[in-house]
């Protein structure tokens, strides 16, 4: 008799290097293979779209700088979600941060674009969008740090007043925020020296440079710099920060308003690049919630952000374009990206574990 | 398999032929990613009959011990209860042959009783359970042991030497005619080891076979009928007989070499008084935990602080070290108060402090050595590593740490070793040089050549003049290195001693709360 065979998960001692880039990798292959099978369920040609959707987000030029253009802001609420998730944070209302940011950055630019040159105006515009995202996280931060209460939900619960306000805004007559006496409710155009032209006329803008500064940068500080050993300690045992005499409501309060300001930044590129006003659409994009998953992704390394980011634009523009230029459904990229989070998340199990199968033996004879 | 009768022939040392084993394992192998856990171990234990395995914590009796209950299947070798060859592919498989095992770490439901403890896991339950009856039939069980227990009894109201009963009830009332006991008097004040000794008789008396689990070479010698000595995995001696066994050759055995656990002491005159505590209450929700506690300790001289776990030795070396308020009285190191200006201050006055728990709050254990070196010092606002690797490099040489290097995760690390990382950052000094060091319980858990070197790197920093206050479970320890003890019950201190007259009796009366008002 042929003895049953086992599954067995033993955790490996050390996590090898190149699992490391392999796991992510081929959870992205997974999941094309996955959205294969739905795209030839519903009798689309996989190899066509998803050529389709390669030239159109990664390799042809207007692609590549849609991309570019698009993970500006994917990358600012990927390392914002980062920022806080390692600490074991759970900042998942990037989402709302981003509105805030918007709504920061587009108020900025209305009130003082007209009296203030470019270089003043974008790094103001930016600034408040940045503020105006962390004071949505102000709350949340405080009620965490001084009572523990769970920033998951207060975090989410915003999101949707952002959204509100961001209607409100919109939607209100009269609203500063909109053209006067127009038919059709909509976002006044910030001032000129408020907003930044693409680079060669593309849909990239010179912010995507800062935000990769940005994030490299808090890739320094978090492996080099003292307040990144804080948040280390901190993360990983908290009696241990008590007993160095670490500070760790501090830390908590200002790692969660960082992490704000990052996504408010987020939203705040779009006032100075693309969007140039403030707009309902984006309540749709889900470029906050994006985030969270970029984060997952590079399992909350700053630099591989940079490249989950740029690998999540692509498929989101690419799979935008789709839906024009053959009758794909836009939310083929969309479902994607769900997708890759699923086999990432299942693949930490063939990082963490060997995974072999045995045959069970019987006592040895 | 062309050699198993080669095994068996082999086989386990019987001590004598005619009685046929209640257990035996014959060359049993275990494999873990990288460790060869055992090594073609034979084992017996004869119907009433306590067998010991002795060995240093990663010798493999703990393997060993998880394959003969069915918690581990072994990858080869066979396994014969009462000459039978038996497949255990579960502890539940263990319990229907009659093998339980008593866990160091109780598995009990606190909040259930006692009897609901016991039939916990019972499959002939009827649907309505009998309480009344259940908790006869438990406590009939019991006392047929000797083992009184009320099992009626909240598990949460009970001290963790009755806990301990609770679980070897259970393991007789399933029906247990093997029990294994792993480590079990780690948690025992000496008078609860008496009892258990006294219930293992008990237990043997009435046929039962015992497989005790121990590295403490003193009990393993007044308990054993048989002793079976384990290092790195493999058998290294079987020792017959109780009371004529030899602790030294025993040492040798689990060691491999020559084992010298001397008493210490301060072999000079102490000098100024360098840790003041008067008055000192500590109330937590109402509870207090420590009440009006005033000593001093010197330069020089080591302090013991005697008491069963949860007296408030743990609130008392963290008030020390600044890291609770305490309600009332004040602490001052080196004659500056640090009573409420937390642990960084204490530090900067010469505090240093190695926790009970040591990865979680003294070590940070997913960060390398060398971070962990950094968590007690000045650490200016850009890490400055480069600066402080050679010195984790030389302290690792010093402190004997077996690692990769600088890098090595905390994690990774033995026990034994984790704790010298510890003990090398906290005595190496950090924001200033250390003269008042609080270790806590700094031998638990480690094997007979760690205990060696970390009682020597003690006696080392009280000979260079540090105050050292230590805090221990380990009444020998205590005992053998302090030049005073306190002892501590219910959050006050309840005896004083020197050191060199101290009276095991007399300390240990103390820490189980009997006054020694009649003695002294």
């Amino acid at each position: 008799m042929r003895s049953p065979i086992r599954i067995v998960f033993e955790q490996r001692n050390e996590t090898a290097k190149h699992l490391s880039v392999l796991v992510p990798l081929l959870s992205v292959v997974a999941a094309l293979v996955a959205g294969a099978l739905f795209l030839l369920a519903t009798g689309y040609s996989p190899i066509e779209t998803y050529s389709n959707m390669l030239s159109d987000g990664f390799t042809s030029s207007r692609g590549m700088t849609d991309t570019l253009g698009l993970s500006t802001v994917l990358i600012c609420t990927g390392i914002s979600a980062a920022f806080a998730f390692q600490m074991n944070l759970y900042n998942i209302g990037g989402e709302g941060q981003l509105y805030l940011g918007m709504i920061g950055g587009a108020w900025a630019g209305l009130a003082l674009g007209d009296q203030l040159p470019t270089f003043v105006m974008i790094p103001v515009v930016l600034l408040v969008g940045s503020l105006a995202g962390a004071s949505w996280i102000l709350l949340p931060a405080f009620v965490r740090s001084r009572l523990g209460t769970s920033e998951i939900v207060t975090t989410l619960l915003l999101t949707y007043i952002a959204a509100s306000l961001v209607k409100h805004f919109v939607y209100t007559p009269g609203s500063f925020f909109v053209t006067k006496n127009s038919a059709f409710p909509q976002g006044r155009l910030v001032p000129d020296s408020a907003s930044l032209s693409g680079i060669g006329d593309t849909s990239l803008y010179p912010t995507f440079f800062l935000v990769i500064l940005i994030a490299l940068a808090l890739f320094w500080v978090v492996k080099k710099t003292e307040y990144g050993y804080r948040i280390q300690v901190i993360s990983d045992s908290p009696r241990a920060a008590h007993y160095a005499g670490i500070n760790a409501n501090r830390t908590t309060m200002s790692v969660m308003l960082i992490s704000g300001a990052l996504s408010g930044l987020g939203g705040a590129v779009l006032i100075v690049g693309p969007f140039g006003r403030l707009d309902p659409g984006i309540i749709l994009l889900g470029y906050g919630y994006a985030g969270i998953v970029i984060a997952a992704l590079a399992r909350n390394n700053f630099s591989a952000i940079i490249v989950s980011g740029i690998l999540f634009a692509g498929l989101r523009s690419g799979g935008d374009k789709l839906q024009i230029s053959t009758d794909t459904p836009i939310h083929i990229g969309v479902m994607l990206q769900g997708a890759i989070l699923l086999f990432a998340l299942g693949g930490e199990a063939f990082r963490r574990y060997h995974i072999h199968a045995v045959r069970t033996e019987r006592a040895t004879q | 398999m062309t050699n198993a009768s080669h095994e068996v022939a082999k086989g386990p040392h019987h001590a004598s032929g005619a009685a046929p084993s209640a257990l035996s394992a014959y060359s049993l192998v275990k494999r873990f990613p990288g460790v060869l856990a055992n090594n073609s171990v034979d084992f017996d234990v004869l119907p009433g009959e306590v067998h010991t395995l002795l060995g240093e914590n990663g010798a493999g009796k703990s393997t060993l011990a998880a394959m003969l209950c069915g918690l581990y299947q072994p990858d080869s070798g066979h396994i014969t209860r009462n000459g039978e060859r038996i497949a255990l592919s579960s502890p539940r498989a263990g319990l229907q042959h009659g093998i339980a095992m008593v866990h160091q770490h109780f598995r009990l439901v606190e909040r259930f009783t006692v009897a609901e403890n016991v039939i916990l896991g019972s499959r002939d339950l009827s649907y309505k359970l009998n309480r009344s009856e259940l908790e006869d039939k438990v406590a009939a069980v019991a006392e047929s042991y000797g083992l009184p227990i009320d099992p009626g009894a909240t598990v949460a109201d009970l001290s963790v030497g009755q806990r301990q009963r609770v679980e070897i009830v259970k393991a007789l009332y399933q029906g247990a005619e093997i029990l294994l006991l792993d480590e079990p008097t780690a948690v025992l004040v000496p008078a609860e080891v008496e009892k258990l000794f006294e219930n293992v008789h008990a237990m043997t008396q009435a046929g039962k076979s015992i497989v005790f689990i121990s590295h403490k070479l003193g009990e393993v010698v007044e308990i054993s009928d048989r002793v079976t000595v384990l290092r790195n995995g493999r058998v290294t001696g079987h020792v017959s007989g109780r009371g004529t066994t030899d602790t030294k050759e025993l040492a040798r055995l689990m060691v491999g070499r020559d084992i010298e656990l001397t008493t210490q002491r301060a072999s000079h005159a102490t000098g100024h008084e360098i840790l003041q505590i008067r008055d000192l209450s500590l109330t937590v929700g109402g509870v207090s935990v420590l009440s009006d506690i005033s000593f001093n300790v010197h330069a020089g001289e080591m302090v013991g602080i005697a008491g069963v776990a949860g007296n408030g030795q743990r609130e008392l070396a963290d008030t020390i070290a600044g890291l609770i308020s305490p309600t009332s009285g004040s602490i001052a190191i080196s004659g500056s108060m640090t009573t409420d200006r937390g642990p960084i201050h204490a530090r900067e006055l010469g505090l240093a402090y190695v926790p009970e728990d040591r990865l979680g709050m003294g070590l940070v254990p997913s960060m390398s050595i060398l971070d962990n070196l950094l968590l007690t010092r000045d650490r200016r606002v850009v890490v400055d590593r480069t600066t402080v690797r050679p010195e984790a490099t030389r302290l690792i040489e010093q402190f004997e740490i077996k690692a990769n290097g600088p890098d090595h995760m905390a994690r990774k690390l033995s026990g034994g070793n984790a704790q010298k990382v510890l003990l090398a950052r906290e005595l190496s000094g950090g924001r200033t040089a250390t003269k008042l060091l609080v270790v806590c319980s700094p031998t638990r858990g480690l094997d007979v050549g760690a205990i060696e070197t970390v009682r020597a790197l003690l006696d080392d920093a009280r000979s260079a003049g540090q105050a050292i206050l230590l805090i221990s479970e380990d009444l020998d320890e205590v005992m053998s290195l302090s030049d005073r003890i306190f002892v501590l019950y219910r959050g006050s201190v309840v005896h004083e001693t020197p050191g060199e007259s101290a009276e095991l009796a007399t300390v240990g009366a103390a820490m189980a709360g009997l006054t020694p008002e009649d003695k002294s």
